[in-house]
């Protein structure tokens, strides 16, 4: 039986935040050894809330507890001398980097990828930036919202009579984050046929680029713009409200037009000028006022089972409350408890998908600052104890 | 000519619409022997159904099945086969194609693939080593929703993400288009990846599940944690950030033209002050610390709008960068093709058609890494419906011309789909007069240099 789907790979995950980490934590989720390299100061989304019960304590962000599961901790300097030694003595015996620096951080530290392949040919090495390591906009500041403008998702999101519209939380950097999990799987598989590593060079904003499939081509095919929605005769395939929340019904799969229909209790639906997806559109306002109607004494929870039952495709607008209570989460194992040694027991949400053979493993919560420095420092490089206590003088850890 | 690092690896890839056939396309770069398999009644719906895109100038043509611009998108580098899945005979034969492939892909709901004696169980006997992944909206398995049909569109709303997604006091909101299948897009790709290298290790192959919903859901992971810790639920705040402020979309100079930025420290919002020429609101009590900018954002963002309609968006994106706040504009698809930064990082790859198909040469998104080592590029078109059902069929399982001929005339294999799908098509300007499209851009070609 293996030990785990990525057994034998080591990571040194040098980013902060959010995508980098998420990336790092899904390698540790299956099966990587993952060691967080945080500067003395510590990872900066240690100070960004959600904190457990609202107490801004350094080790209670449950942002960057769900972040970095999975992973074991120490504190290095890179910007003295002694911590960047020893952090060319981790990369020798590690097969992934994950770091979000700036691009050209790392290079002025004598720790780009070329002289740490000198160290280690096998070695991967995942950058996260918002643009990239090259092209005009490499050196830009960036944020989620940036990332999401520029990536030409916000131009088609929310309605016309509005401003563009940012998707809520931070599905950019997820995202990214996830891919580079991906990318980072490819090279290992490619290093494990050729012996070589390689640079992945990750942009998070074109990451999102990335999933406008319908977009980019539409003008690439014939020069054209889409938009975003008009605000009125639309609420087909957009949340709508019913008695007690919202729903969000759409026609395709295995349903046809009549079966929304009668799912609905509308027959005036059955009118010719509905039956395709072209009349909905052009009779959009009218159709509208009907699919309103017929949902408002409606409850969710009842719409959304009968619907499945005629294989309509449907949906609920959940928030986090229905997601933390979901049976369908429950049945998959989706949330797991950890311990934590300073926030106690707690429910996190875990598990991205299953493998038959080399299930999920929650072996560990987020490391506290420094938490295995006396481990790694002193058990595996081999320095003494004394050598501990001077670098934490001199500021290195 | 470096190694690809999929070179040698074979893919079935049963699959429709867009999260897995994306990462087949996304294998086929990195070097993957993909062969998309359809049923000649049952095409991909973007093939020619709702989100098929559009056609070259607008015009479906004849094989209109082959044109569209998501199926090409999609599927570009692969090989095409057809085969109704339905019939036993054309089920004998993708076992067949099971025993001599790596990895199979699907996305039927879960009862399908077990009553054609094709899930993982079965298809270990034909191959033990063979890597399947499923992607279905919710996940195999015993839980109350898994047979229940599912596609981004509803998903966004099951998976939390219309819920904090929303102008302030206004209604959930959709995603500007689908965004939950690319999340299944990369974790089938990791899945892939990480399986064949264990694989490479153990000799041992395995089954990955993925379920839609679930990727979409922890993409929510911090408010899930403020609702299981603190009972929290967060309410929508538009293009607004939790603490930093001011953040938002503000109108640039020109029609529909929009700028974002963003400020998070004292520092920052003296710099945006000074751009605007305004420095006396950097002392100005309802804006000069961050917790007063946060609960005066109304206000300010009055003052912004103010300034940032005099300038080009282009040049509001270098000034405020130029001082450190991140910002730039918001581009949308034409934006992308011309941009200078995309340009330079030749995010979008040119695919030349075949003269025959009618096609020209077109820019289609390539991937959103890049990798030193293992240069991957898009390696050809999207094949025709049943391009290669002679070179897979006769070539590598064996079967005779006449047995081919034979599957024709039972219908298990075809060029031509069995019933239409095509949406009707109307004008470009009768499209922008329906709000289909925002614009439409005639010169476009001049613009790609195709």
């Amino acid at each position: 039986m293996p030990n785990g789907l990525l057994e034998g790979v080591t990571v040194l995950d040098l980013s902060q935040g959010i995508a980098g980490p998420f990336c790092a934590r899904l390698l540790g989720d299956y099966g990587a050894e993952v060691l967080k390299v945080e500067p003395p100061t510590g990872d900066y989304l240690r100070r960004v809330g959600p904190f457990f019960h609202d107490d801004p304590h350094p080790e209670k962000s449950l942002f960057f507890l769900v972040l970095n599961l999975n992973k074991r901790g120490i504190t290095l300097n890179l910007e003295t001398e002694l911590g960047r030694r020893l952090f060319l003595q981790l990369v020798e015996r590690a097969d992934v980097v994950v770091e979000s620096f700036p691009p050209g951080y790392l290079a002025r530290l004598g720790l780009d990828y070329p002289r740490l392949a000198r160290h280690n040919p096998r070695l991967v090495m995942t950058s996260l930036t918002p643009f990239g390591q090259t092209g005009p906009y490499s050196p830009f500041a960036g944020e989620e919202i940036v990332s999401y403008a520029m990536s030409g998702i916000m131009a088609i999101s929310g309605t016309t009579d509005r401003e563009p519209l940012k998707h809520g939380g931070n599905q950019a950097q997820y995202d990214a984050g996830l891919l580079s999990a991906a990318a980072t799987a490819i090279a290992l598989f490619s290093a494990g046929a050729t012996g070589q590593g390689e640079h992945l060079d990750v942009s998070i904003t074109e990451v999102v680029a990335s999933t406008l499939v319908g977009n980019q081509p539409y003008y690439a095919f014939m020069g054209g713009i889409q938009g975003r929605r008009q605000p009125k005769g639309t609420l087909l395939a957009n949340p709508m409200p019913c008695k007690d929340g919202w729903v969000i019904v759409q026609p395709g799969g295995g349903a046809t037009w009549e079966d929304i229909a009668d799912f609905l209790g509308r027959p005036d639906l059955k009118d010719p000028k509905f039956s395709t997806n072209e009349g909905r559109r052009v009779h959009g306002e009218e159709l509208d006022a009907i699919l309103l109607d017929a949902i408002k004494e409606r409850g969710r929870w009842e719409l959304f089972r009968e619907a499945a039952n005629r294989r309509i495709l449907f949906g609920i607008v959940q928030d986090a409350k229905d997601l933390a209570e979901c049976p369908q989460l429950a049945s998959r194992g989706f949330y797991r408890e950890v311990e934590h040694p300073v926030i106690g027991r707690v429910k996190v949400p875990a598990v991205l998908c299953n493998f038959s053979l080399t299930p999920y493993t929650l072996r560990s919560p987020a490391p506290l600052l420094g938490q295995h420095n006396a481990q790694v420092y002193c058990q595996e490089l081999g320095y003494s104890r004394e050598d501990l206590v001077r670098m934490r003088q001199l500021g290195v850890i | 000519m470096q190694r690809l690092p999929f070179q040698g690896v074979r893919v079935l890839d049963s699959t429709y619409v867009f999260a897995l056939p994306y990462a087949g396309g996304l294998l086929a770069d990195l070097g993957a022997e993909v062969i998309k398999i359809e049923g000649p009644g049952r095409i991909d719906v973007t093939r020619g159904g709702a989100w098929s895109g559009a056609f070259p100038e607008n015009t479906p043509g004849e094989d209109w099945w082959n044109r569209s611009s998501t199926y090409n998108l999609l599927n570009r580098g692969k090989k095409s086969l057809t085969l109704d899945l339905s019939n036993p005979k054309a089920r004998a034969l993708f076992a067949d194609l099971v025993k001599v492939s790596d990895v199979v892909m699907e996305n039927y709901t879960p009862r399908v693939m077990k009553g054609w004696g094709l899930d993982y169980p079965n298809l270990r006997k034909l191959r033990p080593d063979i890597i399947m992944v499923s992607n279905t909206g919710y996940g195999h398995g015993n839980g109350p929703y898994s047979n229940y049909p599912a596609q981004a569109t509803t998903q966004e709303a099951t998976h939390g993400h219309c819920a904090v997604t929303g102008y302030i006091g206004g209604p959930p909101s959709k995603a500007g288009q689908s965004f939950v299948d690319f999340l299944a897009s990369w974790t089938a790709l990791f899945g892939i990846a990480a399986a064949l290298r264990l694989r490479q290790r153990t000799g041992q192959g395995q089954w990955i599940d993925i379920g839609m919903y679930q990727c979409g859901v922890m993409f929510l992971s911090e408010f899930l944690m403020d609702y299981i810790a603190n009972g929290r639920v967060a309410p929508r705040i538009g293009n607004r950030h939790p603490f930093r402020a001011p953040q938002g979309v503000y109108p640039a100079r020109g029609e529909d033209q929009w700028v974002v930025l963003s400020v998070g420290s004292d520092e920052q919002w003296r710099a945006l002050c000074d751009l605007m020429g305004k420095p006396h609101l950097a002392h100005d009590p309802r804006f000069a610390d961050s917790l007063s900018r946060l609960k005066n954002h109304d206000a300010l963002d009055e003052i912004i709008r103010a300034w940032t309609s005099q300038h080009d968006r282009y040049e509001l994106m270098y000034r405020l960068q130029e001082v450190g706040i991140p910002a730039g504009p918001v581009f949308n698809a034409r934006d992308m093709h011309i941009d200078p930064h995309y340009r330079a990082r030749e995010f979008l790859e040119y695919v030349e058609y075949p003269p025959e198909r009618g096609m020209g040469r077109r820019p289609l998104i390539g991937r959103p890494w890049k990798a030193s080592a293992t240069p991957a590029r898009i390696q050809g078109p999207a094949p025709r419906l049943g391009e290669h059902n002679e070179a897979i069929l006769v070539g590598l399982l064996g079967l005779t011309p006449e047995d081919l001929q034979e599957l024709e005339k039972a219908g298990i294999i075809s060029q031509v789909p069995r019933e239409s799908r095509l949406e009707p098509r109307v004008s470009p300007e009768e499209m922008v007069r329906r709000g289909i499209l925002a614009e439409w851009d005639p010169q476009y070609r001049q613009r790609l240099g195709i």
